[in-house]
């Protein structure tokens, strides 16, 4: 399949900002199953510098800052992939999860694409014992740590509640998991905790979803949203697990950038100079190929 | 061992000869059973220089020594040493034992050597991880702890430090492990503190004991500081640096020993606001506009360096700051990353990894350590779960650095909360052995004199990197308990701390304190930060606000007095004490207008819930003198100590009008020391110029906003009468004029008259002065904004007459004053426009 995506990101400022510093994370990966044909980002106003720095993890980021006076920020990045993964294993396949969590500790690979600096608790994700005891059930002895994982993300989408109102970015997961409701930020987060509570590698990974709009209407411009998921290791590969949707991840979802959660991806990111009060608006459209006389219309 | 003391010294005391003294010292002391203690060897007799120390002290009475510690304990007192616990916003004065730890000449150099070692191990542990990860590779270091410790950041990954060397300071905490070698309880490579306190100790044990700092021979440290501060620039792209330290700020528990340090070591102490990234550089906000930033040295951890970068909820850092370590124009101390080797996960592999990459072995140990990510040790682990204490694998980096989960014989609850621990994620902690802190010889102060007692300590030891390898301070940073169950290794309240002597085989030359380099002569201490010129105007404007508080309240208290015997009734109500009551009204400093007579006094001076109270603006003085500790001298803390508590009078005990008159005129009293201080002792150096721009920018508004409400058209005599006490002008009233106060007269005298020092006019001329003498931004000869609004206030109070100056007239010039004092805040300050706070772009892009 291939995807045209649109990702534009507007800050609105109640005081002109002289200078701004960010990072821009907007450039799908090339990995497994995924490769990209084209990317471009538009910056407004046009910053005074850009340099592009391949981070530890392997994520382009667009390190930018603005230096003359602006109200209005924005960023549109607009880039066509194509996504052919192989179809998910079964669930109860693979190595034990057990095997997995030993191999990773007495491994000598330190590289950024090593699972082992997905083992340990990050900015965003504290490890809880209630987290790891509310996982638990999953990981009966000798399972295979894709078959736990599999079954836990099962078991998030049950008990989680989708409420885009019961948190918000700054939600801290401990408040989120005893709401058992948010975004799929939220649902990422969590199962990440908890399969790190059992020492199992897993990943934040940011990207978008394909959605089908309901039969006979046309896709609505900007209605998309980006989306998140994880990539739990299984002692060959990454698998990637969407807990939101409770379904494993194959050609409807396009990824960005993987990293330990969201801080590490963040789309837009920085620092601004005495903004006054700030807005954002955030318009995302995934078309896919299928759709193409939709690209006129929003190219 | 009694008899070998008693024979050293000659008899002083008739009471006590010294030698019986020592002798029942030695007597007394009993070290615990299976640890091993400084004084007594394990055969129960004296060991290494102790004799030699106890000798010398007992050869003073004990009343001699007692009068000694008090002596010392009135320096610290007097010079401010102080520290914070964590959390806790008291200060306390600096817990110095008397008794120093000494170590003789020969054993030091052994353990000298293996300090040495362990920083060259640990500096070649940083290059590799940050660099080629070649131990990792070759599996004589797990990647699992590197991964595992937030140290490790990514982003310095393959990022060299300029000059070439991630550790400019390495220290180590020493205890003695049970078969009396010394081991390292915890490597410091993150921020080290301590070397401002190791300083303080001995400049106030020299002073105590000058006759055993020579006799004894002790090693002097100015040579180690001064190989520090050259050691902080090396690899700095000019030639004349400028050097920074980095602190997070006056609520710091270590803020006092930072700002000693930036002090000795001449270095401009910063705030994260004062820097800022620009052109790819490290740049300090000052007034005389933004100047290089060329090597900083950090007192926060890397971690909170850069919110762009690293933690973005820090608010203690730069943002962006990390590119200037990309591009070599910052050299920073230690280099960001290296707390990584502080992890306690390494123990276990630091001998093979010495052996592979110096060729030797480890020279100095630790205590015996099991990682429980390695299957071995988690089976040791488990097996000896009863004489091992676990603790996290990478070791917290604030708070306890022995953050024991469990230590000793398992409780049955404890047991199960650490096989809990072990199953599901063993790798995040280490196993080691238990075993108690070796002890040393402390004073306890009993009834029947001084005895000595044995105490639990840890010493932490300094080395510093020059071109020539790594220096030792011959000395150190000890810290003792007071009580067994404390952990000396945090400074908190039951934990003393002792000067560490090194003792030297022959005299020594080198002079106790100064350093030996000749200083470049220079007049000026460098440029002003924009943030210490902030705090300094506003030092200023809260010490005169406060001033004018009390003078109202005088005021408010005589047209009371003054009235006695006439109407008091009649008097409360005059025109001059309704406006005294409405303007403290106004400003805050009492919650109602119609209070009683005394209870009004009382609120105004000393209210806890009244922000416009004399107190509350001698509190924010305060706060404003805390952040600026490192340029203020000890007598100005003192005297602002002394106001706050001339004001703090008790809410529930009613003090009689006379008592508040005897309590307010004294706090006028101790304002008029710190004027005096300021000018007689404060260099006229830029700080001095915003302590006094703030100062006369306050009065000269304070003094519109009195003429407003007491010189006005309807002015009263008796409401002229206050405005000339409110300006302490009646006197020379009283001179010139022979008729009572009439309205030009007054005015003229508190407006325009440029003889008198408390005239708007005369406020006028001292800030076009002070103006004048502060850097200009641009070389083009044009007088910036707020000078030339200065000139023109300036211009109208010499070119007026008293009739001019109305009501209307009066708000035009106070509003002309109150933009002028945002103008210089916009200029200088960082809080002005041109400086704004860095914000963090929000919500989920």
């Amino acid at each position: 399949m291939i995807y045209t995506l649109r990702h534009r990101t507007t800050y609105r400022y109640g005081r002109p900002v002289r200078f701004a510093r960010c990072s821009l994370r907007l450039k799908p990966q090339d990995c497994e199953g995924q490769s990209v044909l084209a990317s471009a980002v538009t910056i407004d106003p046009s910053p005074a510098t850009a340099v592009t720095r391949h981070d530890y993890f392997g994520i382009d980021a667009l390190a930018i800052t603005l230096e003359t006076p602006h109200t209005t920020f924005s960023v549109e990045a607009l880039s066509t992939v194509r996504v052919e993964r192989p179809e998910p294993p079964p669930p109860e396949s693979g190595m034990a999860w057990e095997r997995v969590r030993d191999a990773v500790v007495a491994g000598r690979d330190l590289g950024g694409r090593a699972p082992v600096h997905f083992l340990f608790p990050s900015g965003r994700v504290p490890l809880l014992p209630e987290v790891t005891d509310y996982a638990r059930p999953s990981f009966a002895a000798g399972r295979s740590a894709y078959g736990a994982a599999h079954d836990l993300m099962l078991r998030i989408g049950r008990d989680f509640r989708f409420d885009a109102r019961a948190t918000n970015v700054y939600t801290p997961l401990s408040e989120s998991f005893a709401l058992r409701a948010g975004v799929c930020q939220d649902f990422a987060h969590v199962m990440i905790a908890a399969l790190r509570g059992m020492g199992l590698p897993a990943a934040y990974v940011s990207g978008y979803l394909r959605t089908v709009p309901p039969p006979g209407r046309p896709r609505l411009r900007g209605a998309d949203a980006s989306h998140a998921w994880v990539a739990v290791w299984c002692g060959a590969g990454w698998l990637g697990l969407d807990p939101t949707n409770g379904v494993p991840v194959r050609d409807d979802h396009i990824v960005v950038a993987r990293g330990r959660d969201y801080g590490d991806v963040a789309p837009v990111d920085g620092i601004v100079s005495g903004s006054g009060k700030q807005r954002l608006k955030v318009e995302v459209d995934v078309i896919p190929d299928t759709e193409t006389q939709d690209l006129a219309l929003v190219g | 061992m009694a008899a070998a003391l008693a024979d050293s010294v000659a008899g002083t005391d008739p009471a006590e000869s010294p030698g019986a003294r020592v002798a029942r010292w030695a007597a007394d002391y009993r070290p615990a059973p299976g640890r091993t203690d400084e004084f007594l060897g394990s055969d129960g007799q004296p060991r290494g220089a102790w004799p030699r120390l106890l000798d010398r002290l007992g050869a003073l009475t004990e009343p001699e020594i007692t009068t000694r510690f008090v002596a010392a304990e009135r320096h610290i007192r007097d010079a401010g040493i102080s520290f914070r616990i964590a959390g806790d916003q008291r200060e306390h004065p600096w817990p110095l034992g008397c008794l120093p730890l000494v170590i003789e000449g020969a054993e030091w150099e052994a353990l000298s050597a293996g300090i040495v070692q362990r920083a060259e191990l640990m500096e070649a542990i940083l290059a590799d991880v940050y660099g080629d990860g070649r131990l990792v590779e070759e599996g004589l270091l797990p990647a699992a702890i590197v991964a595992g410790t937030p140290e490790f950041l990514h982003p310095l990954h393959r990022v060299m430090p300029p000059g070439g060397h991630y550790l400019k300071l390495y220290a180590a905490d020493l205890g003695r492990g049970p078969d009396g070698r010394w081991q390292v309880l915890a490597d410091r490579t993150q921020a080290p503190s301590g070397l401002g306190w190791a300083l303080e100790n001995r400049m106030v044990l020299a002073r105590t004991f000058p006759d055993l700092v020579q006799d004894l021979h002790v090693e002097r440290l100015p040579a180690f500081f001064q190989a520090f501060r050259d050691g902080l620039t090396l690899g700095a792209e000019r030639i004349d640096p400028r050097i920074c330290l980095l602190t997070s700020g006056p609520y710091s528990s270590t803020y006092v020993e930072q700002a000693a340090l930036a002090r000795y070591l001449g270095l401009m102490l910063v705030e994260g606001d004062d820097l800022v990234m620009q052109d790819g550089r490290l740049h300090v906000r000052t007034v005389s506009g933004l100047k290089r930033a060329d090597a900083l040295w950090r007192r926060i951890d890397a971690d909170f360096l850069d919110p762009l970068e690293l933690n973005p909820a820090s608010r203690l850092g730069v943002p962006g700051i990390l590119e200037a370590l990309r591009n070599g124009s910052l050299v920073v101390t230690n280099m960001p990353g290296s707390g990584l080797v502080e992890s306690a996960a390494l123990a276990p592999y630091l001998d093979g990894i010495a052996r592979r990459v110096l060729g030797e072995p480890l020279r100095l140990g630790h205590p015996p350590t099991w990682w429980c990510g390695d299957l071995e040790g988690l089976a040791y682990a488990q097996a000896n779960l009863d004489s091992l204490t676990l603790r996290p694998a990478a070791t917290p980096q604030r708070g306890a650095a022995r953050d024991a989960i469990l230590a000793g014989p398992a409780l049955a609850a404890e047991r199960e909360r650490v096989v809990a621990a072990l199953r599901d994620r063993p790798f995040d902690y280490v196993a080691q052995e238990s075993a108690p802190l070796s002890t040393m010889p402390g004073w306890e102060r009993g009834p029947d004199g001084l005895s000595l007692v044995p105490r639990p300590f840890v010493v932490r030891v300094f080395a510093t990197r020059t071109p020539l390898g790594w220096q030792v301070m011959p000395g150190g940073f000890c810290r003792f308990a007071e009580r067994e169950e404390v952990d000396p290794i945090e400074l908190r309240l039951g934990i003393r701390s002792a000067d560490v002597w090194v003792l030297s085989e022959k005299p020594i030359a080198a002079p106790l304190i100064v350093t030996q380099a000749a200083p470049r002569v220079r007049r000026v201490g460098g440029h002003l930060p924009a943030r210490a010129a902030d705090g300094l105007f506003w030092l200023g404007r809260y010490l005169e606000r406060a001033e004018a508080v009390i003078r109202l309240v005088l005021a408010h208290l005589r047209s009371v007095g003054d009235a006695v015997g006439t109407d008091i009734s009649g008097a409360l109500d005059t025109p001059a004490a309704l406006a005294v009551r409405a303007l403290l009204y106004e400003w805050a400093a009492i919650g109602a207008a119609d209070l009683p007579t005394a209870r009004l006094a009382q609120e105004a001076l000393s209210g806890r819930a009244r922000p416009g109270s004399a107190w509350a603006h001698i509190g924010s003085a305060r706060r404003n003198a805390a952040a600026l500790r490192a340029r203020l001298s000890g007598e100005v803390w003192r005297v602002l100590a002394d106001l706050s508590e001339s004001l703090a009078l008790d809410t529930e005990r009613a003090l009689t009008e006379s008592q508040l008159t005897g309590r307010a005129e004294r706090a006028l009293s101790q304002l008029a020391a710190l004027s005096g201080l300021t000018h007689e002792n404060m260099s006229r150096a830029e700080g001095w110029h915003f302590v006094e721009l703030g100062r006369r920018i306050e009065r000269a508004i304070n003094t519109c906003t009195f003429a407003l409400a007491f010189a006005n058209d309807e002015a009263t005599p008796g409401c002229l009468g206050v405005m000339l006490s409110l300006c302490d002008s009646q006197i020379s009233y009283g001179r010139r004029y022979l008729q009572g106060a009439a309205l030009d007269p007054v005015r003229d005298m508190v407006l325009l008259d440029p003889y008198n020092p408390r005239s708007i006019a005369f406020q006028a001329e001292a800030i076009t002065r002070h103006l004048a003498d502060l850097p200009a931004l641009a070389a083009d000869g044009i007088p910036e904004p707020h000078h030339r609004l200065a000139t023109r206030i300036l211009a109208d109070l010499h070119s007026g007459e008293a009739a001019d100056f109305d009501a209307v007239r009066l708000t035009a010039l106070e509003s002309d004053l109150e933009r002028l004092a945002d103008g210089i805040a916009a200029r200088y300050f960082p809080t002005g426009p041109n400086a704004l706070r860095p914000e963090k772009l929000m919500g989920l892009a």
